[in-house]
């Protein structure tokens, strides 16, 4: 207790192929792979960070990128406190996918969620800048036009990879103070929602499950 | 012998028994289901005690010398019958284990009197309380599914029928003639069946039964005088299932045990082995070999049947084209018809890449970006030539099919197809390197666009039965999910509720299950030898339509023969032809009437379809998915109830089946057949 743990639930989005995975495979193992499988429905992970005295616990779901998967994000990212809405910088399409998921998150999301841009790849820039087709202005411009945080990273190179992680885990605790009281609290209204006999389960479970 | 060494044998002794089970007998099946279930996970949780295995196993199914005494007259219901029987197996099973309340208590009324007589470890659970359940039709029907030998099956059904079946009354009182007379049967199949000597040999004995249990010492020597030469004879049963062998991971293990007991020299067992190993491989291929070559007309019926249980590898890729409904059972027409598939194919392709067709940019690129990450950690998915064929086929297969398009997942499900038609082009010698090697320096370019025109249409026919899962939503996915969350409130409630405790919704787990036909979770091989069974499920309907499209349908000839084994209308998804097809599956219907009398014995398949065509009427590929998906939860039912909602997650996204091997999935198949054959009647009323 003499170190609160709060969790953050995070959500990634954005278009396939743009290293979703990649980001949270870095920030979760430090860990790189150029190909990666592409992800189907999604992937959970955990990571856990301390900022300023703090743990935190980052439970993150690494959503699949393609269109036909789009209509299962909302059971991610409803309850998530934070989102990452990547693109990848050499990819203007991509880019156009995050103003998309952008404004899903805005009138389907939580009010308060904490939304970063995410611009990945920048390692590919490195060797050639004609590479970027994203301008470093246009995603700042969306960024602060609609109140988020914006980062360039390479997944690759792990450039500003935890600066995401920790930029939104430093707005976290200031915007839902309540949520340090009480770190399932999401989980919890969010599951009782799905499932209304969850109690009369819960306690009839704790003595059937010896197996 | 100290306890250590005892309990080592005791967990050999389990893993040949788990080899084994899959190849032989259901009924072992059934009552190891639990066990097994508790050797896995405990394997894959600390990888080290074989003791606590041997313990659970133990104190988890209080065995009993159970008899059943039901009516157990032969009545003109057997399916009914015997499904009580196979209820009645798996509850008693577990019964002190909880997992199968559920199913215990809609067995309630089954009739039985357990003398709880034989505590003893599972080898003899098979010999003492599931012998007695292999009387059942039922049972046999179950072991005829995973049985290599049909006519072995048709010798041990005759004997029961004769001497259990209807002298019930007196096989209740001795189970010892039993063993007897099942020794004897064993022993006419000895040149196949090595494996179940031993132990019903030692269950046969009256003493062994309890010494085998209580006294690992003398179990041991018992096993060892009884089946010293034997042994190493009996694991070429293994091979039976698979066509590449000497991947079993026990079979040094249990060379070096054995030796100092034997007086044969290490060499000499190792001699013995390979000759036996290939020995039954070439029996394998050679039944292969007698349904499909210098045939007018493939018996398809037969070849499912045979199929189910894992195909030699040599006998692969012409099987699965059989299976699948690309190549006609009539021979005559197989190579006109390949002729004018490739040929189809590659105008295909000449047409799409013309100037006069528009790129579809989003979907060549999505397909472009997912190649190189398909199966990125085999060496063959990494090879130019490689990616631009499965570019080829995943986009013409695309644009050829808008309502779906190119899905991520149909990515990995071409891979078996490409990688088993490779297989053709290479000498057999080399089969095992198709991994490794670029097709370029084996392959002709004319060659390559065969091989790229039989995957892409039997990539074709393979999504034909799974459509609905890839069309907008994904309607056919969402509904197999909710179906495995049904199946395994029923089968496992624990489990459910303790997913439901942790907030755990079967989606997020289960979604990749379906939509890549859970072959993230395996690897490659066990997912061809998977598929083996997956194609052998595949519904012939679809296929009738197919050949009907092909005019190479006529009743006469026989394509599907009206008494498949498998004839069930696939009724969870949309089929065009249901309609149109449906005549002929009725006649088949009241054909199998009169074929189940005559063919009752050797093919206890078709029994079950006579009496109970409704129930096999539901079923297709993505239901049969949906119990083999349960049968891989259960599995790890145990570690994962003790687990908070991360561990679930994370153990279910990356579960311990690294070093699975083709009996494991075998292990699996066969379980979820099982939960099928229970469960159909129940699940026409849920599973909609």
């Amino acid at each position: 207790m003499s170190n609160p743990i709060t969790s953050i639930k995070l959500v990634l989005l954005g278009e396939a192929a743009v290293g979703k995975s990649s980001i949270v495979l870095r920030f979760v193992s430090n860990d790189f792979s150029e190909n990666k499988e592409p992800t189907i429905g999604a992937a959970f992970l955990t990571q856990r960070v301390n900022i300023n005295d703090h743990t935190v616990k980052f439970e993150i779901w690494d959503t699949a990128g393609q269109e036909r998967f789009a209509s299962l994000a909302p059971m991610y990212y409803r309850n998530a406190q934070a989102a990452l809405v990547v693109y990848d910088v050499t990819k203007p399409q991509s880019f156009i996918k995050a103003r998309h998921w952008v404004k899903e998150l805005h009138e389907q999301a939580s009010k308060n969620i904490i939304i970063a841009l995410v611009g990945n790849k920048i390692d590919i820039l490195e060797d050639n800048e004609n590479e970027r087709k994203v301008a470093r202005e246009e995603a700042e411009k969306l960024a602060e036009e609609e109140g988020l945080l914006f980062f360039e990273t390479s997944a690759k190179t792990g450039t500003n990879i935890s600066e995401v992680f920790l930029g939104i885990g430093e707005k976290i605790p200031l915007k839902g103070l309540e949520d340090e009281h009480n770190n399932n609290g999401l989980n919890v209204t969010e599951d009782q929602r799905i499932n209304l006999a969850n109690t009369a389960n819960a306690s009839e479970n704790a003595s059937a499950c010896s197996c | 012998m100290g306890v250590r060494s005892t309990s080592q044998e005791m967990s050999r002794e389990t893993q040949e028994r788990r080899a084994h089970s899959s190849s032989s007998s259901t009924s072992l099946v059934t009552s190891l289901m639990k066990s097994w279930r508790i050797s896995s996970s405990t394997t894959s949780s600390s990888g080290s005690s074989s003791k606590k295995k041997f313990t659970q196993s133990h104190s988890g199914n209080p065995t009993t010398t159970g008899t059943y005494s039901d009516t157990h007259s032969h009545d003109q219901n057997p399916l009914r019958h015997s499904n009580e029987l196979g209820m009645y197996s798996l509850s008693r099973s577990s019964s002190s284990d909880g997992n199968f309340d559920a199913m215990s208590k809609q067995q309630n009324s089954t009739n039985r009197s357990l003398s709880s007589s034989n505590n003893t470890y599972s080898p003899l659970r098979y010999n003492s309380p599931s012998t007695n359940q292999i009387d059942s039709p039922r049972a046999s029907l179950m072991r005829q599914k995973h049985n290599k030998h049909s006519h072995h099956n048709q010798l041990y059904y005759q004997h029961n029928n004769s001497s259990a079946i209807s002298e019930s009354s007196a096989h209740k009182k001795s189970s010892d003639k039993y063993f007897e007379d099942l020794d004897e049967d064993w022993s006419a199949v000895i040149d196949n069946y090595n494996m179940p000597i031993p132990m019903l040999t030692n269950g046969g004995n009256g003493k062994s039964v309890s010494g085998y249990g209580n006294n690992g010492d003398s179990r041991n020597n018992l096993s060892r005088t009884s089946t010293a030469s034997s042994m190493a004879t009996s694991l070429t049963s293994n091979t039976l299932t698979q066509s590449q062998s000497l991947q079993y991971p026990q079979l040094p293990n249990l060379n070096t045990l054995d030796i100092p007991d034997t007086e044969k020299s290490q060499e000499e067992m190792e001699n013995e082995r390979e000759v036996q190993e290939l020995n039954s491989i070439m029996q394998r291929i050679t039944k292969f070999d007698n349904i499909i070559k210098n045939k007018h007309i493939i018996n398809l019926q037969d070849l499912r049947q045979l199929s189910w249980n894992g195909i030699p590898k040599p006998n692969r890729p012409i099987v699965w084209k059989l299976l699948i409904g690309y190549l006609p059972a009539n021979t005559r027409r197989q190579e006109s018809l390949l002729k004018r598939k490739r040929q189809e194919y590659s105008e295909g392709l000449k047409h799409t890449f013309s100037d006069e067709h528009s790129r579809d940019i989003p979907t060549w690129h999505q397909i472009e970006i997912d190649i190189p990450r398909t199966n990125p950690h085999i060496p063959l998915y990494q090879f130019k030539s490689v990616h631009d064929s499965l570019q080829r086929i995943l986009y013409l297969w695309a644009i050829r099919h808008p309502a779906s398009g190119y899905v991520q997942g149909i990515n990995d499900l071409v891979t078996p197809f490409f990688q088993t038609f490779l297989t053709e082009y290479l000498p057999p010698s080399r089969i095992d390197t198709v991994e490794f090697t670029d097709p370029d320096t084996y392959l002709t370019e004319e060659q390559k666009m065969d091989l790229e025109a039989d995957t892409f249409w039997c990539l074709t026919k393979f999504l034909e039965q799974i459509t609905d899962n890839y069309i907008h939503g994904q309607p056919g996915i969402l509904k197999q999910v909710k179906n495995l969350s049904q199946l395994v409130k029923r089968i496992d409630l624990d489990l459910y509720k303790h997913f439901e405790k942790e907030h755990v919704e079967f989606i997020q787990f289960a979604f990749r299950w379906m939509n890549c036909l859970l072959m993230r979770e395996f690897q490659m091989d066990t997912v061809i030898r998977m598929w083996d069974t997956y194609l052998a499920e595949t519904s012939p309907e679809t296929i009738l339509s197919f050949a009907s499209s092909n005019q190479v349908s006529n009743s006469s000839e026989g394509l599907m023969s009206p008494h498949t084994p498998l004839s069930r209308k696939p009724a969870t998804f949309s089929t065009p032809n249901v309609d149109h097809v449906s005549p002929a599956s009725s006649v088949g219907r009241s054909n199998l009437g009169a074929n189940a009398a005559n063919q009752a014995i050797a093919s206890p398949v078709n029994v079950s379809s006579s009496d109970d065509s409704k129930r096999f009427s539901h079923t297709s590929l993505n239901e049969f998915h949906v119990f083999v998906c349960a049968a891989f939860l259960i599995k790890w039912s145990d570690v994962l109830c003790v687990m908070d909602f991360q561990g679930i997650i994370t153990f279910l996204q990356n579960p311990p089946t690294k070093d699975w091997k083709e009996t494991d999935i075998e292990m699996l198949l066969s379980e979820a057949y099982i939960w099928q054959s229970l469960y159909q009647d129940a699940t026409s009323h849920w599973l909609k």
